[in-house]
C-alpha cells in the first residue's frame, strides 16, 4: 500500500491554519466592530506607554479647562490632562498590575486581565471537579459556590478590599472571588456534558487519572465557550474596576484610573460639566467593544459547531 | 359487496380556489372525469365534471376572445362547481348495488363517497362495472355457463349439488330474471378448468333445468 | 379488488432538484431524482446516509427550511403539481392526504401533552368533529395499529410509552386522516428488531387495508425487501437504479448496488465461508461530486466515459439504471480489485487456554425510589437486575458475539467485564487474575490487556487532540513503547488501519464515520491488549464502511490474535463475525453456544423469536413469522421464574401451558459441543422446530 505520499504541499501551513481560525472572527459583523473597539483601546494603552501628550500626572495647567486646541478633552480639578489621564488609565486595566510595596516594579497584563485568569483557575478547577466527580464533591463545592453568589458583589468587594487593604493585587483577588462561582457553573454543566462521551470512557478504562481527565481530555473541549464567557468577563472586571474606583477603593493612586476619574469628576461636576463624560465613555465603549466582540464570536463557533 | 370494497379510495380531490382551467387540465392528464371539491379536512364542497367545465354558448357569443380570456383566468372552480347540496353522495357503508341505483336513477356517473361530511373516496360508473366483471369472474380464464331454472325454491340448490358433486370449482356466480320468460331465472356460473361439453351434458341432466348457453370465456 | 388497471400514480416525481442556499453559493444536495409511486403501493428508497434520501422526502412535503428549495423538477401528488404552490394550499395538502412518519417519534409527538389529546387535536381542529367522537375514533385507530390497552394510552404522556408504542401512536395519527400519501423517513430504525418486525407487518398490512401509498425511506436493504414492491436506489443525491425488489435483488445492474448487496452478511454466513467486500472510498459530499457519473470513483468498471459523461437512467430489462456500461457489467463475474486486500480467514485452533471466565457474575444497580421513606433512606432497597448470573468462557484468539434487544444488559455485562463498574457478586477472571472489582483496584498490566472500542463514531475521539496523539497515549501510559519511538509505532498502526502516515497530524473533525472508528480499533490496540470488548462498534456505520470496519477487526484478530468480545444487535452480522454467540434477554444469558449452533434449531425460543424478525434482504428467503407480544418488562421487577415467560411463544408446547416457567428458573440444558440452552422446554422438543430460515428453490 502507498501510504507515504508527500503530504506537505496538500496540508495548510500552521500559520494558514491559525489564519483560518482568526478568520472566523471576520464573519461576523458584530465581532469585527467589538474588535476593533478592543484593539482601538489597546493602541491607546500601548502609546501610552511611551508617549502621552502631557504628562498625566502633573498638576499643569489651570483647572477645570473645557476642551481647548492644548488640552484636547479639558482639565480636571488639579489642572491635569485628561486626555493622558484617559490614555494612561488603559494601562493598568489592560496592560500592566503594579506589585505591592513601593517598588516601581509592574508585571504585564491588566487588573482586569489578570482578575480573570484568576477566576478563570479558580472556578474552572472547582467546576470540573464538581462536574466530573459528581456525588459528594459536586453537592460540597456547588453548595459553597452558591452561597458565595447570595452575596452582593459589591460586599464581597468591600469584605475583601476592608480585609486586605487597597492594592492592585487586593482588586485583581476581589475580581477572581466574585468571577469564580460563574466559571465554575459553566466549566461543570460543560464537564458534566462532556464526561458522557465514548472518549471519556476510553480514558477511563485506561485507567487514567481522574486530574488527567479533567484537564487534558475535559478541558480542552470547554475551550471554547469557556473564552468567550471570559471575554465578558473581562468586560464585566472593568466595571468592577470603575465602580470600586467611583467607591474610592479601587486601584490606588497617583495613577489614573478611570472609575476614579469619574468618581473626582463628579464631585466638581458644577464646575467642569465635561469631564465626567471622558472617563465614562471610555469605560462603556470597553466594555461594549468585549461584549459584542463575545457575542459576534459566541455566535459564529455555535454556528461553525457540529 | 360493498361501497367501500369497490370505490377508488384517495380520489383526487381540488380545493375551491383552484382554477377551472387547472382542473381541466388535471383532469385530462389524469383521465378522470369528476373531482370532488374539498376544504379543510376533505369536507366535501362540491363536484366538478366535465359538463361543468365546458363554456356555454350563449356566454361564448356575448364575449370576444380576450374576454374569454380574462374571465376564465380568474375563474375558480368554486363559481363552476355542483355545490354539496345537489351533488348525490353515498357512504362507504352502502351496498354496491344501492349506490348502482342512486347512479342510474339520476343519471350520474359518479358519487362521492362520503362519511361524516369527509371525502372517502369516488364510486363511478366504471368502478361498478369492474365489480360487475369481478361477480361474473371474467378476468380468469374458465367455462361460463347460463342455466335456465324455474323460479322455485330449491332448484338453485340442485345447481350447487352438482358443482359440489363434481367438485368444481366457481369463480364467478350470478342471477338474474330471464328475459321474456316469466318465472324464470337465468344462473350464470364461471367454472375453471373444465370443458364445455363436459358442463353442458353434466347440468342439462338435472329435471327442469335447461343450459341456455355455454361458452370459453378467455 | 382486481382489474383496475392503468391508474395516475399518487405521486410523481420528475427531474427533481433541490438546492440550499449555503453561506458562499450553494449546494445542490439532490439531482435529476424521478420516481412515481401508485396508489396502495410502497415504494422503498435506500441509500447510504448523505446520498439526499431525507431531502426528497422534506421536498414532497415542503419540509426544505428557509435555505433550501426546489430548484429544478416537478412533483406532482394526485395529478397536482406541488413546486410553486402557495403555502395555503400546501399546508393544507399535507395536512389532509400526506402524512410524514420520522425516525424519532419523539419528534413528532408533544411531551407535555397527553397522547389522546395530540390524537385528537389532529380530528378537532382540522375537521371540526365532537370531542368525544373524536377520542372514540382515535381509540379505533389505536386498536386498530394494535396497540395494547388503547384506552388507557390516550391518558398517558409521551415519555410513559415505549419506543415502539410511540412510533405506533405517531402511525395512528398519521393515519387519522387516511392520507393518500404517507413517508416514513427511517420509521424502524431506532427500534429494536422484534419491534421493527412488528411495526413492518403492521406497515404492510395498513398499506393494503387503507390504499394509501407509502414511501419507505431506509438505509436497509433488508427492511426494503420486506415491505417494498418496487425500489430506487439513490446515491450521491441521485436516482441510480430503481425497479421492483424481486429483480433488484435478484439481478442489480447498478455497479453501487451490487457492491451494496456484497457489503451486508447474510445471515447464515460466517466468517470462514464467506468474504463481505466493501466498497472502497465515500460517499462524496454534495460539494466535491464528480464531473462524470457520481459513482464514477468508487466504482470498479470505471472507463473513460465514466469520468467525461454523466450517465442517463435508462431502461434494461425492466430496470431504470444509470450507468453507461450496465450490460457488460456481471455481478457474478466481479472480482475484489486489488486495492481491497481482503483478510484470510484461517480457522482457529478449538483447543486455546481460557482467557476470561464468569463465574455467576451479577450486577445490579440500586434505584433510588420516590416516596418519602426512601428518600431519608429508610426504604426497601430496590436493584435493576442488569446482568444476572452470567456463566461463560472465552478462549485466546475466539470472538464470542453477544446479542440482544437493547436493555438487556449487554452493554453492562461488558462495562462490569472492563471495570467501569464493579459487579454486585460473582467471579470474573481474566487471566488469572480477579477482575470482578472495578478498575480503580486494578493493576496497571491489566487494564493495559484489556481495552475497548465504542459505538459511536463521533464521540469516540476527543476532538481536541490529533489522530496521533489519542493513539500514542495508551502507548506512553502503559510505556509499550518507548518515547522516541511511538511515533513510528503509531504509523505503524495506522498503517494496518489502512490509514496513511498523513493522518498523523489531523484532527477528528477531518475524518469520516469509518475512519473514526478506524483510529478507535487503533486506539484500543495500541496498548496490545489481549482482550478487545467492542461495544456495537459498527452498528453507527453505513453498510459498506460497516463492511470494511468488519474485515479489518477480523484482521487485527489474525494478526495480533487478541480475543474479542462483540456486541451487536443485528444478527447476521453476529453470526458472521463471532465464533460463539451468547443471547441475552434481560440480563439473562438466554442460550450461548458455537455461532452455527445457534443459528440452526434446537433454538430458545427467544432465539429463535428474534432470528423470525430480521430483516434479510433477500425477497426469496422464507422466514417463519413469530412475532413477541408486549415490550420488554422492567429489569427493576423481573418475571419471577423465567424471565421470558412472559413473552414466550412456545410456553404452551409445557404441560399445563407453562405453569412451571412462571415459578422456576429452568436448568441449562446441554445439547451439544458447548451449547446451552436455558429454557424448561426439553431439547428434544427444541430440537423439532423447524429452522427459521429456508431458503426457497428456484
Amino acid at each position: 500500500m502507498a501510504i507515504a505520499q508527500p503530504t506537505a504541499g496538500v496540508r495548510p501551513s500552521r500559520w494558514q491554519q491559525m489564519w483560518k481560525s482568526v478568520a472566523i472572527i471576520f464573519e461576523s459583523r458584530v465581532a469585527t466592530v467589538g474588535l476593533a473597539m478592543v484593539l482601538f483601546w489597546l493602541l491607546i494603552g500601548f502609546i501610552s506607554l511611551v508617549w502621552t501628550p502631557h504628562e498625566p500626572n502633573a498638576s499643569d495647567f489651570i483647572q477645570n479647562l473645557p476642551p481647548n486646541g492644548t488640552n484636547w478633552l479639558g482639565t480636571d480639578h488639579l489642572g491635569r490632562d485628561i486626555t493622558s489621564r484617559l490614555m494612561q488609565g488603559t494601562q493598568v486595566i489592560l496592560l500592566k498590575t503594579r506589585l505591592p510595596g513601593d517598588s516601581e516594579i509592574s508585571i504585564p497584563g491588566g487588573v482586569a486581565i489578570w482578575g480573570v485568569i484568576g477566576s478563570l483557575v479558580l472556578g474552572v478547577t472547582l467546576g470540573l471537579n464538581a462536574g466530573y466527580r459528581g456525588g459528594w464533591w459536586d453537592q460540597i463545592i456547588m453548595q459553597i459556590l452558591d452561597a458565595l453568589i447570595a452575596f452582593p458583589r459589591i460586599v464581597l468587594y468591600l469584605v475583601v478590599i476592608a480585609a486586605l487593604g487597597q492594592g492592585d493585587m487586593v482588586v485583581i483577588l476581589a475580581i477572581t472571588i466574585t468571577g469564580a462561582p460563574g466559571v465554575a457553573r459553566l466549566a461543570r454543566s460543560l464537564a458534566m456534558d462532556i464526561k458522557t462521551r465514548d472518549y471519556i470512557r476510553a480514558a477511563e478504562t485506561r485507567g487514567e487519572s481522574v486530574r488527567y481527565i479533567m484537564f487534558r481530555e475535559i478541558l480542552p473541549n470547554a475551550r471554547g465557550p469557556l473564552l468567550v464567557d471570559a471575554m465578558l468577563r473581562v468586560g464585566y472586571a472593568i466595571f468592577a474596576i470603575g465602580t470600586l474606583g467611583f467607591l474610592g477603593i479601587g486601584l490606588p493612586p497617583p495613577d489614573p484610573d478611570w472609575g476614579n476619574m469619574v468618581n473626582e469628576a463628579r464631585r466638581n461636576i458644577f464646575s467642569n460639566q465635561t469631564a465626567v463624560i471622558w472617563p465614562s465613555l471610555a469605560i462603556a465603549t470597553l466594555v461594549i467593544g468585549l461584549n459584542l466582540f463575545a457575542d459576534g464570536l459566541r455566535e459564529e463557533l455555535t454556528r461553525y459547531q457540529k | 359487496m360493498l361501497v367501500k370494497d369497490c370505490m377508488t379510495r384517495h380520489p383526487i380531490m381540488i380545493s375551491p380556489e383552484t382554477l377551472a382551467t387547472e382542473a381541466q387540465k388535471i383532469m385530462g392528464e389524469n383521465d378522470v372525469r369528476h373531482l370532488p371539491v374539498v376544504g379543510d379536512g376533505k369536507k366535501l364542497l362540491g363536484l366538478i365534471t366535465r359538463e361543468r367545465l365546458a363554456l356555454k354558448p350563449d356566454m361564448m357569443g356575448s364575449l370576444n376572445v380576450w374576454e374569454i380570456t380574462r374571465y376564465l383566468s380568474n375563474l375558480t372552480v368554486v363559481k363552476v362547481m355542483l355545490p354539496t347540496a345537489k351533488v348525490h353522495t353515498v357512504d362507504s357503508e352502502r351496498t354496491v348495488e344501492r349506490a348502482a341505483s342512486i347512479m342510474s336513477e339520476y343519471k350520474v356517473g359518479c358519487l362521492p363517497v362520503v362519511d361524516d361530511g369527509v371525502v372517502v373516496g369516488i364510486i363511478s360508473e366504471i368502478d361498478l362495472l369492474h365489480s360487475f366483471q369481478d361477480m361474473l369472474g371474467l378476468p380468469a380464464d374458465g367455462v361460463r355457463v347460463t342455466v335456465r331454472v324455474p323460479n322455485v325454491k330449491g332448484e338453485f340448490a340442485k345447481i350447487t349439488s352438482v358443482v359440489s358433486h363434481q367438485e368444481w370449482g366457481v369463480m364467478g356466480i350470478g342471477s338474474f330474471p330471464s328475459p321474456r320468460h316469466a318465472g324464470f331465472y337465468d344462473v350464470v356460473l364461471k367454472i375453471p378448468n373444465v370443458h364445455k361439453e363436459e358442463v353442458r351434458a353434466i347440468l342439462s341432466q338435472t329435471a327442469g333445468h335447461e343450459v341456455v348457453d355455454v361458452r370459453d370465456v378467455v | 379488488m382486481t382489474g383496475k388497471q392503468k391508474k395516475s400514480p399518487v405521486l410523481k416525481v420528475e427531474d427533481l432538484a433541490v438546492a440550499y442556499k449555503v453561506r458562499g453559493g450553494e449546494i445542490e444536495a439532490v439531482q435529476r431524482v424521478s420516481f412515481e409511486i401508485n396508489r396502495g403501493e410502497t415504494y422503498g428508497i435506500v441509500g447510504e446516509s448523505g446520498c439526499g434520501k431525507s431531502t426528497v422526502a422534506w421536498a414532497i412535503v415542503n419540509f426544505l427550511g428557509a435555505n433550501g428549495y426546489v430548484k429544478r423538477g416537478s412533483i406532482k401528488f394526485q395529478g397536482q403539481e406541488l413546486v410553486g404552490k402557495s403555502g395555503e394550499e400546501l399546508r393544507r395538502l399535507r395536512g389532509d392526504q400526506i402524512a410524514m412518519v420520522y425516525q424519532d417519534p419523539m419528534q413528532a409527538l408533544n411531551p407535555s401533552m397527553r397522547l389522546g389529546d395530540q390524537m385528537k387535536e389532529v380530528l378537532t381542529v382540522h375537521r371540526g368533529m365532537a370531542d368525544d367522537e373524536a377520542a372514540q375514533h382515535c381509540i379505533q385507530m389505536l386498536e386498530r395499529v394494535y396497540m395494547p390497552d388503547a384506552a388507557n394510552v390516550m391518558r398517558r404522556y409521551p415519555h410513559q410509552i415505549s419506543g415502539g408504542q410511540q412510533q405506533r401512536v405517531v402511525i395512528a395519527m398519521a393515519l387519522l386522516n387516511n392520507p393518500a400519501l404517507l413517508v416514513m423517513d427511517e420509521p424502524t430504525t431506532a427500534l429494536d428488531v422484534t419491534v421493527e418486525a412488528a411495526v413492518l407487518d403492521l406497515i404492510a398490512e395498513l398499506s393494503r387495508d387503507f390504499d394509501t401509498a407509502i414511501m419507505y425511506i431506509t438505509h436497509n436493504l433488508g427492511v426494503i425487501a420486506r415491505v417494498s414492491n418496487r425500489v430506487g436506489v439513490m446515491y450521491a443525491g441521485e436516482m441510480v437504479e430503481r425497479g421492483t425488489v424481486a429483480k433488484i435483488y435478484k439481478n442489480p445492474r447498478h455497479p453501487y448496488t451490487q457492491g451494496l448487496m456484497r457489503c451486508v452478511p447474510k445471515l447464515g454466513a460466517d466468517k470462514a465461508g464467506s468474504i463481505l467486500h466493501p466498497i472502497r472510498g465515500r460517499v462524496p459530499p454534495p460539494t466535491h461530486r464528480p464531473a462524470g457519473c457520481v459513482f464514477g470513483p468508487r466504482c470498479d468498471y470505471i472507463q473513460d466515459k465514466c469520468r467525461e459523461e454523466r450517465p442517463l437512467l435508462r431502461d434494461l430489462d425492466g430496470i431504470m439504471v444509470r450507468c453507461h456500461f450496465a450490460e457488460e457489467i456481471i455481478a457474478s463475474e466481479w472480482t475484489p480489485s486489488e486495492e481491497l486486500a481482503l483478510p484470510q480467514i484461517e480457522a482457529v485452533s478449538s483447543d486455546s487456554e481460557t482467557i476470561l471466565e464468569l463465574n455467576d457474575l451479577k450486577k445490579y444497580y440500586e434505584v433510588q425510589g420516590s416516596s418519602f421513606k426512601d428518600v431519608i433512606g429508610l426504604g426497601e432497597k430496590r436493584y435493576v437486575k442488569a446482568v444476572e448470573n452470567a456463566n461463560f468462557t472465552v478462549a485466546k484468539g475466539k470472538t464470542l458475539g453477544v446479542v440482544g434487544e437493547s436493555g438487556c444488559g449487554k452493554s453492562t455485562l461488558i462495562k462490569t467485564i472492563i471495570g467501569l463498574e464493579g459487579s454486585t457478586s460473582g467471579k470474573a477472571t481474566f487471566m488469572g487474575f480477579d477482575i470482578s472489582g472495578d478498575i480503580s483496584g486494578r493493576d496497571e498490566a491489566l487494564i493495559q490487556e484489556l481495552q475497548m472500542v465504542f459505538q459511536n463514531p463521533d464521540s469516540t475521539m476527543n476532538p481536541s487532540y490529533t489522530v496521533g496523539q489519542q493513539i500514542g497515549r495508551p502507548m506512553l501510559r502503559f510505556g509499550t513503547v518507548p518515547k522516541n519511538q511511538v511515533r513510528g509505532e503509531v504509523i505503524k498502526l495506522l498503517e494496518s488501519m489502512r490509514l496513511g502516515e498523513n493522518y498523523y497530524d489531523r484532527l477528528p473533525r477531518q475524518l469520516s464515520g469509518g475512519e473514526k472508528q478506524r483510529v478507535g480499533i487503533a486506539r484500543a490496540l495500541a496498548s496490545r491488549p489481549n482482550l478487545v470488548l467492542c461495544d456495537e462498534p459498527v452498528s453507527a456505520l453505513d453498510v459498506s464502511v460497516q463492511a470494511a470496519i468488519l474485515n479489518l477487526l477480523l484482521e487485527v484478530q489474525q494478526e495480533f490474535n487478541t480475543t474479542l468480545v462483540f456486541i451487536a444487535h443485528d444478527l447476521s452480522v453476529v453470526r458472521f463475525f463471532s465464533d460463539e454467540v451468547a443471547v441475552m434477554y434481560l440480563g439473562q444469558i438466554m442460550e450461548i453456544g458455537p455461532a452455527d449452533a445457534i443459528y440452526a434449531p434446537p433454538y430458545h425460543p427467544y432465539t429463535e423469536a428474534l432470528l423470525s424478525a430480521v430483516p434479510i434482504p433477500d425477497p426469496t428467503i422464507q422466514q417463519k413469522h413469530i412475532r413477541l407480544e408486549g415490550s420488554v418488562p422492567s429489569a427493576i421487577n423481573p418475571p419471577s421464574g423465567c424471565r421470558f415467560h412472559t413473552r414466550c411463544p412456545r410456553r404452551k408446547l409445557l404441560p399445563h401451558g407453562g405453569k412451571i416457567c412462571e415459578t422456576e428458573l429452568p436448568n441449562w440444558q446441554i445439547t451439544g459441543d458447548g451449547h446451552r440452552i436455558f429454557c424448561h422446554i426439553p431439547a428434544e422438543t427444541l430440537q423439532t422446530f423447524d429452522p427459521v430460515i429456508t431458503v426457497e428453490s428456484d
